[in-house]
Protein backbone atom coordinates (compact mmCIF):
# COMPACT_ATOMS: atom_id res chain seq x y z
CA UNK A 1 0.00 0.00 0.00
CA UNK A 2 2.85 2.36 0.85
CA UNK A 3 4.48 1.38 -2.45
CA UNK A 4 1.32 2.35 -4.28
CA UNK A 5 1.11 5.65 -2.44
CA UNK A 6 4.71 6.39 -3.47
CA UNK A 7 3.89 5.37 -7.01
CA UNK A 8 0.89 7.72 -7.13
CA UNK A 9 3.02 10.56 -5.78
CA UNK A 10 5.71 9.86 -8.38
CA UNK A 11 3.07 9.90 -11.12
CA UNK A 12 1.77 13.24 -9.83
CA UNK A 13 5.32 14.62 -9.85
CA UNK A 14 5.94 13.49 -13.43
CA UNK A 15 2.64 14.96 -14.64
CA UNK A 16 3.33 18.25 -12.87
CA UNK A 17 6.84 18.38 -14.31
CA UNK A 18 5.50 17.89 -17.86
CA UNK A 19 3.02 20.70 -17.16
CA UNK A 20 5.84 23.02 -16.11
CA UNK A 21 7.79 22.07 -19.26
CA UNK A 22 5.00 23.79 -21.18
CA UNK A 23 6.22 27.12 -19.77
CA UNK A 24 9.64 26.50 -21.28
CA UNK A 25 8.06 25.48 -24.61
CA UNK A 26 5.91 28.60 -24.52
CA UNK A 27 8.92 30.89 -23.95
CA UNK A 28 11.10 29.21 -26.52
CA UNK A 29 8.32 29.47 -29.12
CA UNK A 30 8.39 33.26 -28.97
CA UNK A 31 11.04 35.22 -30.81
CA UNK A 32 12.09 38.24 -28.76
CA UNK A 33 8.82 38.29 -26.90
CA UNK A 34 6.51 38.18 -29.92
CA UNK A 35 4.42 35.13 -30.53
CA UNK A 36 4.83 33.18 -33.74
CA UNK A 37 2.75 30.43 -35.20
CA UNK A 38 4.59 27.15 -35.22
CA UNK A 39 3.33 23.76 -36.21
CA UNK A 40 6.30 22.18 -34.39
CA UNK A 41 5.23 23.75 -31.09
CA UNK A 42 1.61 22.77 -31.71
CA UNK A 43 2.41 19.16 -32.49
CA UNK A 44 4.79 18.85 -29.53
CA UNK A 45 2.22 20.44 -27.20
CA UNK A 46 -0.46 18.02 -28.39
CA UNK A 47 1.82 14.99 -28.13
CA UNK A 48 2.88 15.96 -24.61
CA UNK A 49 -0.79 16.33 -23.70
CA UNK A 50 -1.44 12.87 -25.13
CA UNK A 51 1.40 11.45 -23.05
CA UNK A 52 -0.08 13.05 -19.92
CA UNK A 53 -3.53 11.67 -20.74
CA UNK A 54 -2.04 8.18 -21.17
CA UNK A 55 -0.23 8.43 -17.83
CA UNK A 56 -3.45 9.59 -16.14
CA UNK A 57 -5.35 6.70 -17.68
CA UNK A 58 -2.78 4.01 -16.94
CA UNK A 59 -1.82 5.12 -13.43
CA UNK A 60 -4.62 7.17 -11.89
CA UNK A 61 -7.47 5.42 -13.68
CA UNK A 62 -5.79 2.02 -13.10
CA UNK A 63 -5.97 0.90 -16.72
CA UNK A 64 -2.57 -0.71 -15.99
CA UNK A 65 -4.42 -3.37 -13.97
CA UNK A 66 -7.41 -3.56 -16.25
CA UNK A 67 -8.22 -6.25 -18.81
CA UNK A 68 -6.01 -6.09 -21.89
CA UNK A 69 -8.98 -5.02 -24.04
CA UNK A 70 -9.38 -1.80 -22.04
CA UNK A 71 -5.62 -1.15 -22.20
CA UNK A 72 -5.65 -1.50 -25.99
CA UNK A 73 -8.89 0.46 -26.34
CA UNK A 74 -7.67 3.45 -24.31
CA UNK A 75 -4.34 3.45 -26.13
CA UNK A 76 -6.17 3.37 -29.46
CA UNK A 77 -8.44 6.19 -28.28
CA UNK A 78 -5.49 8.39 -27.30
CA UNK A 79 -3.70 7.63 -30.56
CA UNK A 80 -6.86 8.36 -32.53
CA UNK A 81 -7.58 11.61 -30.69
CA UNK A 82 -4.01 12.84 -31.18
CA UNK A 83 -3.97 11.87 -34.84
CA UNK A 84 -7.32 13.61 -35.43
CA UNK A 85 -6.26 16.83 -33.71
CA UNK A 86 -2.88 17.00 -35.44
CA UNK A 87 -4.51 16.03 -38.72
CA UNK A 88 -7.13 18.76 -38.57
CA UNK A 89 -4.53 21.32 -37.55
CA UNK A 90 -2.31 20.44 -40.49
CA UNK A 91 -5.32 20.34 -42.82
CA UNK A 92 -6.30 23.81 -41.65
CA UNK A 93 -2.80 25.05 -42.37
CA UNK A 94 -2.89 23.49 -45.81
CA UNK A 95 -6.26 25.13 -46.58
CA UNK A 96 -4.98 28.50 -45.39
CA UNK A 97 -2.03 28.58 -47.82
CA UNK B 1 -46.61 -24.24 -27.05
CA UNK B 2 -49.27 -21.89 -28.33
CA UNK B 3 -48.52 -19.01 -30.61
CA UNK B 4 -50.32 -15.89 -29.49
CA UNK B 5 -51.82 -13.63 -32.10
CA UNK B 6 -51.31 -9.89 -31.84
CA UNK B 7 -54.93 -9.59 -30.69
CA UNK B 8 -54.27 -11.54 -27.49
CA UNK B 9 -50.77 -10.23 -26.91
CA UNK B 10 -50.62 -8.37 -23.60
CA UNK B 11 -47.82 -6.25 -25.01
CA UNK B 12 -49.97 -5.19 -27.96
CA UNK B 13 -50.32 -1.59 -26.84
CA UNK B 14 -46.63 -1.30 -26.06
CA UNK B 15 -45.71 -2.53 -29.53
CA UNK B 16 -48.21 -0.14 -31.12
CA UNK B 17 -46.69 2.74 -29.20
CA UNK B 18 -43.18 1.66 -30.20
CA UNK B 19 -44.22 1.33 -33.84
CA UNK B 20 -45.75 4.80 -33.72
CA UNK B 21 -42.51 6.14 -32.22
CA UNK B 22 -40.45 4.64 -35.04
CA UNK B 23 -42.91 6.01 -37.62
CA UNK B 24 -42.84 9.48 -36.03
CA UNK B 25 -39.04 9.78 -35.95
CA UNK B 26 -38.75 8.58 -39.53
CA UNK B 27 -41.43 11.06 -40.60
CA UNK B 28 -39.65 13.83 -38.69
CA UNK B 29 -36.35 13.02 -40.39
CA UNK B 30 -37.85 12.80 -43.89
CA UNK B 31 -39.97 15.95 -43.49
CA UNK B 32 -37.41 18.15 -41.75
CA UNK B 33 -34.37 17.07 -43.75
CA UNK B 34 -35.72 16.20 -47.19
CA UNK B 35 -39.12 17.83 -47.78
CA UNK B 36 -38.88 21.14 -46.04
CA UNK B 37 -35.09 21.64 -45.73
CA UNK B 38 -35.65 23.02 -42.24
CA UNK B 39 -32.66 20.92 -41.29
CA UNK B 40 -29.87 21.81 -41.86
CA UNK B 41 -31.29 25.21 -40.87
CA UNK B 42 -31.32 28.27 -43.10
CA UNK B 43 -28.58 30.86 -42.72
CA UNK B 44 -28.86 32.96 -39.55
CA UNK B 45 -27.36 36.03 -41.18
CA UNK B 46 -30.06 36.41 -43.84
CA UNK B 47 -31.44 39.89 -44.38
CA UNK B 48 -35.23 40.40 -44.47
CA UNK B 49 -35.24 40.11 -48.28
CA UNK B 50 -33.18 36.91 -48.20
CA UNK B 51 -35.49 35.43 -45.55
CA UNK B 52 -38.49 36.25 -47.75
CA UNK B 53 -36.79 34.58 -50.69
CA UNK B 54 -36.08 31.51 -48.53
CA UNK B 55 -39.80 31.17 -47.81
CA UNK B 56 -40.62 31.52 -51.51
CA UNK B 57 -38.01 28.97 -52.56
CA UNK B 58 -39.17 26.42 -49.98
CA UNK B 59 -42.87 27.15 -50.36
CA UNK B 60 -44.11 23.78 -51.59
CA UNK B 61 -41.76 21.65 -49.50
CA UNK B 62 -42.70 23.55 -46.35
CA UNK B 63 -46.39 23.42 -47.19
CA UNK B 64 -46.61 19.67 -47.76
CA UNK B 65 -44.07 18.69 -45.13
CA UNK B 66 -45.47 20.80 -42.33
CA UNK B 67 -49.01 19.71 -43.20
CA UNK B 68 -47.86 16.13 -42.63
CA UNK B 69 -46.30 17.17 -39.34
CA UNK B 70 -49.50 18.87 -38.20
CA UNK B 71 -51.45 15.68 -38.99
CA UNK B 72 -49.01 13.11 -37.58
CA UNK B 73 -46.96 15.20 -35.15
CA UNK B 74 -49.10 14.10 -32.23
CA UNK B 75 -47.48 10.69 -32.54
CA UNK B 76 -44.47 12.19 -30.77
CA UNK B 77 -46.58 11.66 -27.66
CA UNK B 78 -46.10 7.89 -28.00
CA UNK B 79 -42.35 8.31 -27.61
CA UNK B 80 -42.81 10.37 -24.45
CA UNK B 81 -45.43 7.94 -23.15
CA UNK B 82 -43.26 4.89 -23.72
CA UNK B 83 -40.28 6.48 -21.97
CA UNK B 84 -42.56 7.51 -19.10
CA UNK B 85 -43.77 3.90 -18.96
CA UNK B 86 -40.16 2.71 -18.81
CA UNK B 87 -39.43 5.04 -15.88
CA UNK B 88 -42.54 3.79 -14.08
CA UNK B 89 -41.30 0.23 -14.52
CA UNK B 90 -38.13 1.21 -12.65
CA UNK B 91 -37.72 0.85 -8.90
CA UNK B 92 -37.47 4.64 -8.45
CA UNK B 93 -40.24 6.93 -7.27
CA UNK B 94 -43.06 7.66 -9.71
CA UNK B 95 -42.19 11.33 -9.33
CA UNK B 96 -39.46 10.74 -11.91
CA UNK B 97 -41.89 9.45 -14.53
CA UNK B 98 -44.44 12.22 -13.91
CA UNK B 99 -41.74 14.91 -14.04
CA UNK B 100 -40.37 13.51 -17.29
CA UNK B 101 -43.86 13.31 -18.80
CA UNK B 102 -44.69 16.91 -17.94
CA UNK B 103 -41.35 18.35 -19.01
CA UNK B 104 -41.19 16.61 -22.36
CA UNK B 105 -44.84 17.32 -23.13
CA UNK B 106 -44.18 21.00 -22.48
CA UNK B 107 -40.94 20.94 -24.45
CA UNK B 108 -42.77 19.84 -27.61
CA UNK B 109 -44.31 23.31 -27.83
CA UNK B 110 -41.21 25.51 -28.11
CA UNK B 111 -38.93 22.78 -29.36
CA UNK B 112 -41.10 21.42 -32.14
CA UNK B 113 -44.44 23.14 -32.74
CA UNK B 114 -43.24 26.75 -32.71
CA UNK B 115 -41.05 26.30 -35.78
CA UNK B 116 -43.84 24.48 -37.63
CA UNK B 117 -46.33 27.25 -36.88
CA UNK B 118 -43.90 30.10 -37.58
CA UNK B 119 -42.68 28.71 -40.91
CA UNK B 120 -46.21 27.77 -42.05
CA UNK B 121 -47.34 31.32 -41.27
CA UNK B 122 -44.35 32.51 -43.28
CA UNK B 123 -45.31 30.67 -46.46
CA UNK B 124 -49.06 31.26 -46.23
CA UNK B 125 -48.94 35.07 -46.65
CA UNK B 126 -46.03 35.72 -49.04
CA UNK B 127 -47.28 39.28 -49.58
CA UNK B 128 -46.27 40.17 -46.01
CA UNK B 129 -43.47 42.67 -45.53
CA UNK B 130 -39.94 41.20 -45.59
CA UNK B 131 -39.40 42.47 -42.04
CA UNK B 132 -42.30 40.35 -40.77
CA UNK B 133 -41.15 37.35 -42.80
CA UNK B 134 -37.67 37.80 -41.32
CA UNK B 135 -39.19 37.87 -37.83
CA UNK B 136 -41.06 34.61 -38.46
CA UNK B 137 -37.90 33.05 -39.91
CA UNK B 138 -35.85 33.96 -36.83
CA UNK B 139 -38.63 33.04 -34.41
CA UNK B 140 -38.89 29.61 -35.98
CA UNK B 141 -35.21 28.72 -35.97
CA UNK B 142 -34.32 30.36 -32.65
CA UNK B 143 -37.19 28.66 -30.85
CA UNK B 144 -36.18 25.30 -32.33
CA UNK B 145 -32.49 25.55 -31.35
CA UNK B 146 -32.52 27.83 -28.39
CA UNK B 147 -35.10 26.27 -26.08
CA UNK B 148 -33.13 23.23 -25.11
CA UNK B 149 -33.34 23.88 -21.39
CA UNK B 150 -36.44 21.72 -20.99
CA UNK B 151 -34.88 18.86 -22.96
CA UNK B 152 -31.78 19.21 -20.79
CA UNK B 153 -33.74 18.80 -17.57
CA UNK B 154 -35.78 15.97 -19.07
CA UNK B 155 -32.63 14.07 -20.07
CA UNK B 156 -31.19 14.55 -16.59
CA UNK B 157 -34.40 13.22 -15.00
CA UNK B 158 -34.23 10.10 -17.17
CA UNK B 159 -30.51 9.76 -16.41
CA UNK B 160 -31.04 9.94 -12.63
CA UNK B 161 -33.88 7.44 -12.83
CA UNK B 162 -31.74 4.97 -14.81
CA UNK B 163 -28.74 5.30 -12.51
CA UNK B 164 -30.87 4.83 -9.38
CA UNK B 165 -32.97 2.03 -10.86
CA UNK B 166 -32.65 -1.44 -9.37
CA UNK B 167 -34.90 -3.14 -11.93
CA UNK B 168 -32.34 -3.09 -14.74
CA UNK B 169 -34.80 -1.54 -17.18
CA UNK B 170 -31.96 0.15 -19.04
CA UNK B 171 -28.21 -0.44 -18.89
CA UNK B 172 -26.25 2.11 -16.89
CA UNK B 173 -24.25 3.19 -19.93
CA UNK B 174 -27.46 4.52 -21.41
CA UNK B 175 -27.91 6.63 -18.28
CA UNK B 176 -24.52 8.16 -18.99
CA UNK B 177 -25.46 8.63 -22.66
CA UNK B 178 -28.36 10.74 -21.39
CA UNK B 179 -25.74 12.97 -19.76
CA UNK B 180 -23.90 13.31 -23.08
CA UNK B 181 -27.21 14.25 -24.75
CA UNK B 182 -28.06 16.70 -21.96
CA UNK B 183 -24.72 18.44 -22.41
CA UNK B 184 -25.41 18.96 -26.13
CA UNK B 185 -28.44 20.99 -25.05
CA UNK B 186 -26.03 23.32 -23.27
CA UNK B 187 -23.70 23.49 -26.28
CA UNK B 188 -26.48 24.74 -28.57
CA UNK B 189 -27.32 27.76 -26.39
CA UNK B 190 -24.76 30.15 -28.00
CA UNK B 191 -26.99 30.04 -31.11
CA UNK B 192 -28.88 32.97 -29.54
CA UNK B 193 -25.79 35.15 -29.86
CA UNK B 194 -23.99 34.21 -33.06
CA UNK B 195 -24.96 34.49 -36.72
CA UNK B 196 -21.69 33.23 -38.17
CA UNK B 197 -18.94 30.84 -37.16
CA UNK B 198 -19.39 27.49 -35.41
CA UNK B 199 -22.03 28.52 -32.85
CA UNK B 200 -25.06 29.86 -34.78
CA UNK B 201 -28.15 27.71 -35.16
CA UNK B 202 -26.58 26.00 -38.20
CA UNK B 203 -23.01 26.02 -36.91
CA UNK B 204 -20.54 23.14 -36.99
CA UNK B 205 -20.51 22.78 -33.20
CA UNK B 206 -23.99 24.03 -32.28
CA UNK B 207 -25.80 22.06 -34.98
CA UNK B 208 -23.81 19.47 -36.96
CA UNK B 209 -21.98 17.78 -34.09
CA UNK B 210 -25.05 18.07 -31.86
CA UNK B 211 -27.29 16.45 -34.48
CA UNK B 212 -24.89 13.50 -34.82
CA UNK B 213 -25.02 12.94 -31.04
CA UNK B 214 -28.80 13.38 -30.98
CA UNK B 215 -29.18 10.93 -33.88
CA UNK B 216 -27.08 8.30 -32.07
CA UNK B 217 -29.00 8.92 -28.84
CA UNK B 218 -32.40 8.58 -30.55
CA UNK B 219 -31.40 5.40 -32.37
CA UNK B 220 -30.09 3.92 -29.14
CA UNK B 221 -33.16 4.71 -27.02
CA UNK B 222 -35.58 3.41 -29.65
CA UNK B 223 -33.56 0.16 -29.70
CA UNK B 224 -33.45 -0.05 -25.90
CA UNK B 225 -37.21 0.58 -25.66
CA UNK B 226 -37.70 -2.41 -27.95
CA UNK B 227 -35.47 -4.49 -25.70
CA UNK B 228 -37.49 -3.35 -22.68
CA UNK B 229 -40.77 -4.38 -24.27
CA UNK B 230 -39.37 -7.81 -25.17
CA UNK B 231 -38.20 -8.29 -21.56
CA UNK B 232 -41.31 -6.82 -19.92
CA UNK B 233 -42.94 -9.23 -17.49
CA UNK B 234 -45.52 -6.77 -16.07
CA UNK B 235 -44.11 -7.26 -12.59
CA UNK B 236 -42.45 -4.79 -10.27
CA UNK B 237 -39.09 -6.49 -9.84
CA UNK B 238 -35.98 -6.56 -12.00
CA UNK B 239 -36.59 -7.21 -15.66
CA UNK B 240 -35.20 -10.52 -16.87
CA UNK B 241 -32.19 -10.48 -19.13
CA UNK B 242 -32.88 -11.68 -22.65
CA UNK B 243 -30.54 -13.65 -24.91
CA UNK B 244 -29.29 -11.60 -27.86
CA UNK B 245 -31.02 -13.75 -30.48
CA UNK B 246 -34.43 -12.89 -29.04
CA UNK B 247 -33.76 -9.24 -29.78
CA UNK B 248 -34.75 -9.86 -33.37
CA UNK B 249 -38.03 -11.46 -32.34
CA UNK B 250 -41.23 -10.13 -33.90
CA UNK B 251 -43.94 -8.69 -31.64
CA UNK B 252 -45.81 -12.01 -31.84
CA UNK B 253 -44.78 -13.93 -28.75
CA UNK B 254 -44.52 -17.57 -28.10
CA UNK B 255 -45.78 -18.71 -24.73
CA UNK B 256 -45.30 -22.05 -23.00
CA UNK C 1 3.76 -25.73 -5.10
CA UNK C 2 5.53 -25.93 -8.41
CA UNK C 3 8.70 -24.02 -9.22
CA UNK C 4 6.68 -21.65 -11.41
CA UNK C 5 4.29 -20.82 -8.57
CA UNK C 6 7.16 -20.10 -6.18
CA UNK C 7 9.11 -17.89 -8.59
CA UNK C 8 6.27 -15.77 -10.03
CA UNK C 9 4.62 -13.40 -7.57
CA UNK C 10 0.80 -13.52 -7.46
CA UNK C 11 -0.57 -10.90 -9.81
CA UNK C 12 -3.78 -9.00 -9.20
CA UNK C 13 -6.73 -10.23 -11.23
CA UNK C 14 -7.31 -7.80 -14.07
CA UNK C 15 -10.57 -6.00 -13.44
CA UNK C 16 -12.23 -3.06 -15.13
CA UNK C 17 -11.88 -0.10 -12.73
CA UNK C 18 -15.42 0.83 -11.71
CA UNK C 19 -18.46 0.19 -13.90
CA UNK C 20 -17.64 -0.62 -17.52
CA UNK C 21 -20.61 1.65 -18.31
CA UNK C 22 -18.68 4.66 -17.03
CA UNK C 23 -15.83 3.78 -19.38
CA UNK C 24 -18.34 3.93 -22.25
CA UNK C 25 -19.16 7.47 -21.11
CA UNK C 26 -15.47 8.39 -20.79
CA UNK C 27 -14.66 7.23 -24.31
CA UNK C 28 -17.82 8.68 -25.91
CA UNK C 29 -17.39 12.06 -24.19
CA UNK C 30 -13.72 12.12 -25.22
CA UNK C 31 -14.85 11.66 -28.82
CA UNK C 32 -17.24 14.59 -28.52
CA UNK C 33 -14.56 16.82 -27.01
CA UNK C 34 -12.09 15.70 -29.67
CA UNK C 35 -14.55 16.87 -32.33
CA UNK C 36 -14.64 20.31 -30.65
CA UNK C 37 -10.83 20.35 -30.44
CA UNK C 38 -10.50 19.42 -34.12
CA UNK C 39 -12.89 22.23 -35.15
CA UNK C 40 -10.89 24.70 -33.03
CA UNK C 41 -7.53 23.60 -34.44
CA UNK C 42 -8.82 23.57 -38.04
CA UNK C 43 -10.06 27.16 -37.85
CA UNK C 44 -7.15 28.32 -35.73
CA UNK C 45 -4.67 27.12 -38.34
CA UNK C 46 -6.41 29.33 -40.92
CA UNK C 47 -6.28 32.53 -38.87
CA UNK C 48 -3.05 32.14 -36.94
CA UNK C 49 -2.21 35.80 -36.48
CA UNK C 50 -5.57 36.75 -35.01
CA UNK C 51 -5.62 33.74 -32.68
CA UNK C 52 -2.04 34.41 -31.55
CA UNK C 53 -2.80 38.02 -30.76
CA UNK C 54 -5.82 37.03 -28.69
CA UNK C 55 -4.03 34.10 -27.03
CA UNK C 56 -1.24 36.38 -25.81
CA UNK C 57 -3.76 37.92 -23.41
CA UNK C 58 -4.04 34.64 -21.50
CA UNK C 59 -1.87 34.09 -18.45
CA UNK C 60 0.09 30.90 -18.96
CA UNK C 61 1.22 30.49 -15.35
CA UNK C 62 -2.40 30.66 -14.20
CA UNK C 63 -3.21 27.83 -16.61
CA UNK C 64 -0.24 25.85 -15.28
CA UNK C 65 -1.41 26.34 -11.68
CA UNK C 66 -4.95 25.29 -12.62
CA UNK C 67 -3.61 22.16 -14.33
CA UNK C 68 -1.49 21.21 -11.33
CA UNK C 69 -4.44 21.80 -8.98
CA UNK C 70 -6.59 19.44 -11.03
CA UNK C 71 -3.77 16.87 -11.30
CA UNK C 72 -3.49 17.00 -7.51
CA UNK C 73 -7.24 16.41 -7.20
CA UNK C 74 -6.82 13.35 -9.45
CA UNK C 75 -4.02 12.15 -7.22
CA UNK C 76 -6.16 12.51 -4.11
CA UNK C 77 -9.10 10.61 -5.56
CA UNK C 78 -6.76 7.87 -6.80
CA UNK C 79 -5.51 7.57 -3.22
CA UNK C 80 -9.11 7.56 -2.01
CA UNK C 81 -9.86 4.53 -4.20
CA UNK C 82 -6.83 2.70 -2.89
CA UNK C 83 -7.59 3.51 0.76
CA UNK C 84 -11.16 2.35 0.26
CA UNK C 85 -9.94 -0.87 -1.34
CA UNK C 86 -7.87 -1.54 1.76
CA UNK C 87 -10.77 -0.89 4.10
CA UNK C 88 -9.51 2.45 5.42
CA UNK C 89 -12.78 4.24 4.80
CA UNK C 90 -12.21 7.28 7.02
CA UNK C 91 -8.95 8.10 5.27
CA UNK C 92 -10.67 7.50 1.93
CA UNK C 93 -13.43 9.95 2.88
CA UNK C 94 -10.84 12.52 3.81
CA UNK C 95 -9.16 12.07 0.43
CA UNK C 96 -12.50 12.46 -1.32
CA UNK C 97 -13.14 15.72 0.53
CA UNK C 98 -9.63 16.81 -0.44
CA UNK C 99 -10.49 16.10 -4.09
CA UNK C 100 -13.58 18.28 -3.84
CA UNK C 101 -11.46 20.96 -2.16
CA UNK C 102 -8.98 21.03 -5.02
CA UNK C 103 -11.92 21.15 -7.40
CA UNK C 104 -13.21 24.23 -5.60
CA UNK C 105 -9.76 25.86 -5.89
CA UNK C 106 -9.80 25.19 -9.63
CA UNK C 107 -13.30 26.66 -9.86
CA UNK C 108 -12.21 29.83 -8.04
CA UNK C 109 -9.10 30.22 -10.21
CA UNK C 110 -11.19 29.74 -13.34
CA UNK C 111 -13.74 32.36 -12.31
CA UNK C 112 -10.92 34.78 -11.37
CA UNK C 113 -9.39 34.22 -14.80
CA UNK C 114 -12.70 34.80 -16.57
CA UNK C 115 -13.34 38.02 -14.65
CA UNK C 116 -9.83 39.18 -15.54
CA UNK C 117 -10.38 38.47 -19.24
CA UNK C 118 -13.74 40.22 -19.21
CA UNK C 119 -12.10 43.28 -17.62
CA UNK C 120 -9.55 43.21 -20.42
CA UNK C 121 -12.46 43.40 -22.83
CA UNK C 122 -12.39 39.76 -23.96
CA UNK C 123 -15.84 38.21 -23.92
CA UNK C 124 -17.55 35.24 -25.56
CA UNK C 125 -18.38 37.31 -28.62
CA UNK C 126 -15.24 39.44 -28.89
CA UNK C 127 -13.45 37.28 -31.44
CA UNK C 128 -12.89 33.74 -32.64
CA UNK C 129 -10.21 32.73 -30.16
CA UNK C 130 -12.17 33.90 -27.11
CA UNK C 131 -15.30 32.21 -28.46
CA UNK C 132 -13.44 28.92 -28.23
CA UNK C 133 -11.75 29.87 -24.96
CA UNK C 134 -14.99 30.63 -23.13
CA UNK C 135 -16.82 27.73 -24.78
CA UNK C 136 -14.21 25.07 -23.94
CA UNK C 137 -13.55 26.32 -20.42
CA UNK C 138 -17.28 26.70 -19.72
CA UNK C 139 -18.27 23.25 -20.97
CA UNK C 140 -15.35 21.83 -18.99
CA UNK C 141 -16.52 23.71 -15.91
CA UNK C 142 -19.99 22.18 -16.31
CA UNK C 143 -18.30 18.77 -16.22
CA UNK C 144 -16.42 19.86 -13.10
CA UNK C 145 -19.65 20.91 -11.38
CA UNK C 146 -21.14 17.51 -12.22
CA UNK C 147 -17.89 16.10 -10.78
CA UNK C 148 -18.75 17.65 -7.40
CA UNK C 149 -22.01 15.69 -7.41
CA UNK C 150 -20.11 12.55 -8.37
CA UNK C 151 -17.55 13.00 -5.57
CA UNK C 152 -20.51 13.60 -3.26
CA UNK C 153 -21.86 10.19 -4.29
CA UNK C 154 -18.47 8.64 -3.47
CA UNK C 155 -18.41 10.32 -0.05
CA UNK C 156 -21.98 9.16 0.55
CA UNK C 157 -20.95 5.61 -0.28
CA UNK C 158 -17.90 5.73 1.98
CA UNK C 159 -19.83 7.22 4.90
CA UNK C 160 -21.92 4.19 5.74
CA UNK C 161 -20.92 0.52 6.10
CA UNK C 162 -24.28 -0.49 4.60
CA UNK C 163 -23.74 1.40 1.40
CA UNK C 164 -20.08 0.92 0.62
CA UNK C 165 -19.56 -0.21 -2.94
CA UNK C 166 -15.98 -0.27 -4.13
CA UNK C 167 -17.24 -0.42 -7.72
CA UNK C 168 -19.21 2.80 -7.26
CA UNK C 169 -16.28 4.60 -5.63
CA UNK C 170 -14.05 3.55 -8.54
CA UNK C 171 -16.74 4.67 -11.00
CA UNK C 172 -16.86 8.11 -9.39
CA UNK C 173 -13.06 8.32 -9.51
CA UNK C 174 -13.08 7.39 -13.21
CA UNK C 175 -15.43 10.29 -13.91
CA UNK C 176 -13.25 12.72 -11.95
CA UNK C 177 -10.10 11.62 -13.80
CA UNK C 178 -11.95 12.30 -17.06
CA UNK C 179 -12.57 15.89 -15.97
CA UNK C 180 -8.83 16.10 -15.26
CA UNK C 181 -7.55 14.69 -18.54
CA UNK C 182 -10.00 16.76 -20.56
CA UNK C 183 -8.53 19.85 -18.88
CA UNK C 184 -5.00 18.64 -19.71
CA UNK C 185 -6.00 18.68 -23.39
CA UNK C 186 -7.88 22.00 -23.17
CA UNK C 187 -4.93 23.64 -21.41
CA UNK C 188 -2.54 22.56 -24.16
CA UNK C 189 -4.94 23.75 -26.87
CA UNK C 190 -5.77 27.16 -25.44
CA UNK C 191 -2.58 28.20 -23.66
CA UNK C 192 0.31 26.55 -25.47
CA UNK C 193 -0.61 25.62 -29.03
CA UNK C 194 0.78 28.08 -31.56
Amino acid sequence: MRRLNRRLLAVWAVLSAITVIYIWIDHSADHHGTAHASSAVTVIALLLAAVKVRIIMREFMEVRNAPILLCRLTDAWIAGMSAAMIGFYLAGRAVAT
Amino acid sequence: MTRRSLRDNPKRELWLAWGATVFFYNLYAVVFFLFTHIQPPGQPWYSPDQASTWFTEHHHGLGIGLALIFVFGGLSATSIALITYSIRRMSVSRAFSYSYLIIYSVSAVPGFLFICVALTAGIMRPERSPQLQHWLYQLGFLSFSGTMGVFLIGSLIWMCAILLDGNRVFPKWFGYLNLCNALTEVVVSPSWIFKTGVFPWNGLIAWWIDVVIFGIYTGVFITLLRSMIIREDFGTGPLPAVPAWRFWQSPVETAP
Amino acid sequence: MTVAEVSTPPCRTRQVPGQPDMWFFVLFESLIFTSYFCVYLYYRAQHEAAYLAAQSQLTLWLGVVETIVLLTSSWSIARCVEQSRNGRYDVARRDAFLTAGFGVIFLILKVVEWVRQIHLGNTFSSGDFFQYYFFLTAIHLVHLLIGFVVVGVAIHQLSSPRRRSQELVETCATYWHTVDFLWVLIFALLYVVR
